[in-house]
């Protein structure tokens, strides 16, 4: 199962990529074209606008490092990875991936007793697609130091993989875009991942609050 | 000392990956760099605003009067990062980019995705979320646009019950009758495989997952909405060919949307 989930990422980043060198490739070639006609033609003569020559930079993809407060697990290392598409100047759509390694409950530390969980089963994965809200602005650090930022929103559904399940997640987000280019931007983000879980006990609903940092390149 | 050639060997495919990865990210980000494209426009109109941002809210830093040429360096979503001749570099709404001329002096009008160009679109990438045999459901899918009447494609869906894990896959053919209605409707058929896992605090031990072949039939709406964005409402009905004496019939409700390029 894991095997399929990161092939079907695998698959996703490919189209993804593939389409905005597909894209890049054309605008080249166009350019190329240009060059070879100021060549020919006077400086004055400028060329009617090609819109193949404006560079769209709308998607977004970055990995992200952080911590992951497992419900009754403890809190664990995060990394992942994030792709976006800006739809707008308000919205966005956001894919993410991660993955951290859960460690014991204060039980098993106590007890000493053998572990309710196989290292395997300790392995916490989850991928999610949401729907992003921009509330933006500009950050001043210094009178003349400033950078346009963005605060965030997100909602989103997706899957989480732990304790040998696969569990249906709804995930509630909020963040910081710092945007030191105009193509190169941090992230600040928390992260809350709701799924039901029965590892411990009676079914309930567990929360599992990520926060974490992240760098990523618009495209 | 003992190598562990078979870790050594996924360590070298983990970093293999990993350096491609990075190949492609410097290649795009060098290439963004490198890239001169040079489209300039002439203001028509007595002024338009830069903004310091891609975004209304952001404040207007400069005024480019009539009669200016800027040069338009990159876009992201339907704002235009612009240089005056100056040297000032801001970001222009494209409603305003639209108040300017090019220099064979045609008024500047850049497609917006409008309903033109969803006619002529190649592919669609899309999410969408709903319910399988009552459980939640998550679809992706891309398709290739062949004919205006015809689309071919994958999709990938993941249910997460309380009893069981459900992954499928199906290679479909959607058509259309209507392609020059807005909402149109569509009949699609497939075919791919079906991945069913119990809890595992249902199963005693070892993995009981069984994969079976899939068919699938379905009828669905979709609707453009604006620029490069259209939703996707379906309903299909999946038959999963096991091995036992009968066949499952399954359901899947799904409502979603897609951006086309």
């Amino acid at each position: 199962m894991e095997i399929g989930i990161r092939s079907f990422f695998l698959a996703m980043l490919c189209t993804v990529t593939s389409f905005s060198l597909y894209a890049q490739q054309g605008s080249q070639q166009s350019s190329q074209q240009e060059a070879e006609q100021s060549v020919i033609e006077p400086n004055i003569e400028r060329r009617d606008i090609n819109e193949a020559n404006i560079d769209s930079e709308n998607f977004e993809f970055g990995l992200l490092v952080g911590v992951i407060s497992i419900e009754d697990f403890s809190s664990s290392m995060v990394v992942g990875a994030r792709a976006a598409y800006h739809v707008n100047e308000d919205f966005f759509v956001e894919a993410t991936y991660g993955q951290a390694d859960a460690g014991e409950t204060s039980f098993e530390v106590l007890s000493g007793g053998a572990p309710f969980l196989t290292d395997e089963e300790r392995n916490f994965r989850y991928y999610n697609v949401s729907l992003g809200y921009n509330l933006n602005g500009e950050t001043f650090f210094t009178d003349n130091l400033v950078f346009n930022s963005a605060t965030y929103l997100t909602l989103g559904a997706g899957s989480t993989e732990f304790g040998g399940d696969e569990r249906f997640t709804l995930t509630l987000g909020a963040g910081y875009r710092l945007l030191l280019t105009d193509y190169f931007a941090l992230h600040l983000n928390v992260k809350d991942h709701l799924f039901n879980s029965e590892l411990i006990g009676a079914e309930k609903t567990t929360h599992n609050i990520e926060y974490g940092l992240g760098a990523t390149f618009f495209f | 000392m003992v190598i562990d050639f078979k870790k050594v060997y996924f360590n070298s495919i983990q970093l293999a990956k990993l350096g491609c990865v990075m190949c492609l990210m410097l290649g795009l980000i060098f290439h963004q760099v490198l890239a001169d494209d040079n489209v300039q426009v002439q203001i028509q109109q007595p002024y338009i605003d830069l903004h310091s941002g891609p975004a209304g809210g952001f404040p207007i830093i400069y005024v480019a009067a009539k009669n200016e040429w800027i040069t338009v360096l990159k876009r992201r979503t339907n704002w235009f990062k612009v240089e005056t001749v100056k040297g000032v570099q801001g970001w222009v709404k494209q409603d305003a980019l639209h108040l300017t001329q090019s220099s064979s002096g045609q008024a500047v009008k850049l497609s917006d995705g409008s309903f033109e160009s969803f006619a002529q679109r190649d592919f669609e990438f899309g999410a969408m979320g709903g319910s399988f045999e009552g459980v939640p459901s998550m679809t992706v899918f891309a398709d290739w646009v062949a004919t205006e009447n015809l689309v071919a494609g994958v999709s990938v869906t993941q249910a997460l019950g309380d009893l069981s894990e459900n992954q499928f896959f199906l290679v479909r053919v959607q058509h259309t009758t209507f392609p020059e209605w807005r909402v149109s409707p569509y009949v699609t058929l497939g075919a791919g495989q079906i991945r069913t896992k119990p809890r595992a605090n249902l199963v005693q031990s070892g993995d009981e997952a069984r994969t079976s072949d899939l068919l699938a039939a379905g009828l669905g709406l979709r609707y453009y909405i604006a620029q490069n964005f259209m939703l996707k409402l379906e309903y299909q009905h999946l038959q999963a060919l096991t091995n036992r004496d009968e066949n499952e019939d399954l359901e899947q409700w799904k409502l979603g949307f897609a951006v086309f390029f």
